[in-house]
């Protein structure tokens, strides 16, 4: 229904998980979660047509959703659980090496104030493996951004998520899904989708550093968050903890079958 | 009362088991007295074991009964005088019905110690009194106090104060009235012809949660085609489960005795004709569905699905006691294709307004096809499902607020879709014209310019004129 269904390739993950067709996703009859959030599983600004189903990721967003006066949010979990179970099993954690970390960015239009340098050398600092950082797409297409983190490790993009069905990196999760799986931490300077994916497939996850914050932003929520959900920050959390929690939000108990989220997102068989 | 027939009298399979279990209670040749309006087929079941005696107000009813070869005594209760003594009173209609339009209307109290003056001494009163705040009292559409009918001539419901509102009031009512109260039972669903008795130890100490199941098996029967206020399943099961059925039954049954009490055993629960089986402890597989429902608990939902499908396909979910295994209630209740039994839930679930995981889905061959995708049936056709719900005048006003709902939201829908519609129109059109712009055909770009310079010869010629 929404263009940010398509975001990452998330509908075309579900697609293949559902024995679908993954290049030729069906529309969703709904509005799917494209992003860890706090508020309601909706992206900002996304124009909510009240009655559409929004399929979030876990029981808690559902919870919030209701109390926002969303009536109709369904949980389904996280796309990138759905790829999870289909991928092929797991390196073994001798193969992992490393930290991957992802900056802090802005989506398109917005712009982040705080001092890259400061972040890259706190990170050199704390870490005691290799360090791959992984950008946003326009941070890795900034070449002044992207130079100044390639002097201290290795710099990947996992692609772009594309905009209005359009330019969709659909292997944008299994790119993602393949480097998280390299890495024996996932580390982040907010607390994102990617840290909650790190620790899904393995690694350790990390919150600190700059938090980096988008010009004219309200630091109210990135406060809650940090008291909210203090198992996930830090630079070495207790892994246990972390995991646990970051699976919670991700939705893992309540992964729905093919069968049953075929029906779910309004896919005939 | 000439020309006056009491309509629906006391009866049923259950309240003929338990006379043929009081047959202890009369010596060899001893007196039955049967007060008020009672279903003939009681009688022939007394009479087997006892003279009976029948009181009734109504003259052609009392003729009724003489042709049938019972003795009868017709007219009011202030009539019966003690000078004839019975070793047991059975008053299974209540004391409601014992006084003709003619002489004084005694009210309940009134009514009990007359009966009780035809006890010999040592004999025994088999009474039923029905709950004013009984189920079927709080789910009725019908106020008790509004005369309806031409019986209703004195229509006093819970205004007559005399009348007990608990089971231990009636205990000590009793018993001030020299009576001494013994066993006491609630009668379900309805007071008139109970299908299920259960005795008050049996209620508040037996297995609430197997007992609400049945209790909520026979209400579902008896109103299936019953407008109510609410669903009388839902409050009947509550109940017990809370450990107030005693107190919201429709009807208490008191065994008091004119002496001592003798001691006497009776089954501790009676189910139409016999003694209810044992149960298993557990709950109703219906309620802890709606409970997963309700707590939007997805795995233990999806747990419950999967294990009714591999335990008991087909068996209807308010059949199925889920205690230590699935436990099916009634095996006489024919069972279905697993997916109409999932389409029945779908539907209590609907009807009921209960909160469910996919609130979009809201018809039944929706949820229906969700619920069957959790609980693992593939390839199964959507069953047609007709709606089995009592008629409840509080799930209509759940299902118009529904319908508004859709309607705002559908309306809202419509009018997004036809602001998207206009900015898609515009995006159309102007690709549409760059690629008429780009294509390149030369015949189009001489024409254009052709119509440009056509036009504006025409203005200049406007103008001169």
């Amino acid at each position: 229904m929404h263009h940010a269904n398509h975001f990452y390739g998330h509908a075309h993950v579900l697609a293949e998980y559902c024995g679908l067709n993954p290049d030729d996703p069906p529309r969703i009859d709904g509005y799917l979660q494209h992003g860890w959030n706090v508020v309601d599983g909706l992206g900002a600004g996304t124009p909510y047509v009240s009655g559409r189903p929004i399929f979030v990721w876990s029981e808690q967003t559902r919870r919030r959703a209701r109390s926002m006066g969303r009536r109709y949010a369904t949980v389904v979990g996280a796309p990138f659980l759905y790829l999870r179970e289909m991928a092929s099993p797991a390196p073994s954690p001798e193969e992992r090496e490393g930290t991957i970390y992802y900056p802090f960015h802005g989506w398109e239009g917005q712009h982040i104030a705080g001092d890259h340098q400061r972040l890259i050398d706190e990170i050199i600092e704390t870490e005691d493996g290799p360090v791959t950082f992984c950008l946003y797409w326009h941070e890795y297409q900034d070449e002044r951004t992207r130079r100044r983190y390639e002097k201290a490790g290795r710099v990947i993009c996992h692609g772009y998520r594309g905009l209005r069905w359009r330019d969709t990196d659909t292997k944008f999760l299994h790119n993602q899904l393949g480097e998280l799986r390299r890495h024996r931490r996932v580390a982040s300077n907010r607390l994102s989708s990617a840290v909650l994916y790190g620790a899904s497939v393995g690694c350790e996850p990390a919150v600190y550093g700059d938090p980096m914050h988008l010009a004219g932003e309200e630091t109210t929520i990135a406060q809650r968050i940090r008291r909210q959900w203090p198992e996930l920050h830090g630079k070495f959390p207790d892994p246990s903890a972390a995991v646990e929690s970051a699976l919670a939000e991700l939705g893992a108990d309540v992964l729905a079958s093919p069968d049953e989220l075929r029906v779910t997102l309004g896919w005939a068989a | 009362m000439a020309g006056w027939s009491d309509a629906a009298p006391a009866g049923g399979s259950a309240y003929g088991f338990l006379l043929s279990e009081l047959r202890s209670l009369v010596p060899a040749g001893g007196r039955v007295l049967v007060a008020g309006p009672h279903d003939p087929a009681l009688l022939t079941g007394l009479r087997a074991y006892a003279e009976i005696t029948c009181f009734v107000r109504s003259q052609p009813d009392a003729d009724a009964l003489s042709s049938a070869g019972f003795s009868v005594l017709c007219g009011s209760l202030a009539k019966l005088t003690d000078s004839d003594q019975y070793d047991l009173v059975v008053a299974l209609d209540g004391v409601g019905r014992l006084c003709s339009v003619e002489g004084p209307q005694f009210d309940w109290a009134e009514s009990v110690q007359v009966l009780r003056r035809s006890l010999r001494p040592g004999g025994a009163l088999l009474l039923a009194v029905e709950n004013e705040l009984g189920v079927h009292r709080l789910v009725d559409r019908v106020t008790p106090t509004a005369a309806h009918t031409d019986g209703d001539w004195r229509p006093l419901g819970e205004y007559d104060e005399t009348k007990p509102g608990t089971p231990s009031r009636l205990r000590e009512r009793l018993a001030a009235d020299g009576l001494t109260p013994g066993w006491l039972a609630t009668a379900w669903p309805l007071p008139s012809a109970p299908t299920l008795v259960i005795d008050e130890p049996r209620l508040r100490y037996g297995p609430a949660g197997a007992l609400a199941a049945v209790a909520s098996g026979v209400t579902a029967t008896a109103y299936a085609t019953r407008r109510v206020l609410s669903d009388p399943r839902r409050l009947a099961s509550t109940a017990i489960r809370g450990g107030l059925g005693a107190e919201l039954a429709p009807a208490w049954l008191v065994l008091a005795f004119r002496g001592p009490a003798p001691s006497l055993s009776l089954p501790p629960a009676v189910l139409n004709d016999g003694p209810l089986g044992p149960l298993p402890d557990g709950r109703l597989l219906e309620e802890l569905l709606i409970g997963a429902c309700l707590r939007h608990d997805l795995p233990a939902l999806r747990q419950l699905l999967t294990s009714w499908v591999a335990a008991a396909p087909g068996v209807s979910a308010d059949n199925v006691i889920v205690g230590d295994s699935f436990a099916v209630l009634d095996p006489a209740r024919a069972a279905v294709a697993p997916a109409v039994a999932i389409g029945h839930f779908a539907a209590t679930l609907l009807a009921g307004g209960y909160d469910q995981p996919w609130p979009h889905a809201h018809d039944v061959p929706s949820l229906t096809a969700v619920l069957l995708a959790a609980a693992g049936v593939s390839g199964a056709d959507l069953p047609e499902i007709s709606d089995s719900a009592p008629d409840s005048l509080r799930e209509h006003e759940e299902r118009v607020r529904r319908l508004e709902e859709q309607l705002a939201d559908a309306a809202i829908r419509v009018k997004y879709v036809e602001t998207e519609l206009i900015h898609r129109d515009a995006e159309l059109r102007k690709a549409r014209l760059q690629i008429d712009m780009f294509s390149g055909k030369v015949g189009y770009r001489i024409t254009r310019f052709g119509m440009r310079a056509a036009r504006a010869a025409r203005r200049s010629l406007r103008k001169m004129t």
